[in-house]
């Protein structure tokens, strides 16, 4: 779901439509948006799983200070999706632990 | 650090996933400043260099040892303070 009108904020800017691949999967978002709100959109809620309990995490402080909505982006690990703004063709693929480079790990889902 | 820690306890340092009862602990266990607490647990030691938990452990510490807020060493903090690629640092004009 996205908020198209916001009662302070006003009417969603314009913006260009691009794919991005989530764990292999093609999906729409908007060029310059977080990763974030583009897989929260999409119904997406578990970013990644924790190392030491293998728990889903996802967003938690959405600003960029938490880590918790860390995930694997085009092979880098451990990027803030909260605050990384989507390109198109971008890989994210959701984390297990601390991730690995270059890999593509996948959901557990 | 206890591996038999439930994963259900409340979890106060939520990169390392550190629970309560683990911070409670390492105070009985004689810690006394946020340093402490990180080198007997790992709160604090995660991702987020204990910008999360880093308030919640000096709350517990404090009340926990009786020791006044005000005289409780803050954390090391380590640069940056954002995680940044080393890759801009390496690239910028100055």
């Amino acid at each position: 779901m996205r908020i198209l009108d916001h009662p302070i904020l006003g009417k969603i800017a314009d913006a260009r439509e691009v794919e991005i691949i989530v764990d292999g999967h093609p999906l729409k978002a908007r060029e310059g948006e977080p990763i974030a709100a583009a897989l929260l959109a999409s119904g997406k809620r578990e970013f990644r799983y924790t190392k030491r309990f293998a728990q889903p995490r996802g967003v938690f402080c959405a600003i960029g200070r938490c880590t918790d909505c860390v995930m694997t982006v085009d092979g880098i690990p451990n990027i803030r999706t909260c605050v990384t703004p989507v390109q198109a063709g971008m890989k994210v693929d959701t984390q297990q632990g601390l991730g690995k480079w270059g890999g593509t790990e996948g959901g557990n889902e | 650090m206890g591996e038999n820690v439930s994963e259900n306890e409340l979890l106060i340092c939520r990169c390392e996933e550190i629970s309560q009862s683990e911070i409670e602990e390492a105070i009985e266990d004689g810690a006394r400043s946020l340093n402490e607490v990180k080198r007997r647990t790992r709160a604090g030691m995660g991702l987020c260099q204990g910008k999360t938990c880093g308030m919640l452990v000096a709350g517990m510490l404090a009340r926990n040892t009786g020791l006044p807020p005000a005289e409780l060493k803050p954390g090391t903090v380590r640069p940056p303070v954002r995680p940044i690629k080393l890759s801009v640092l390496a690239n910028s004009e100055d």
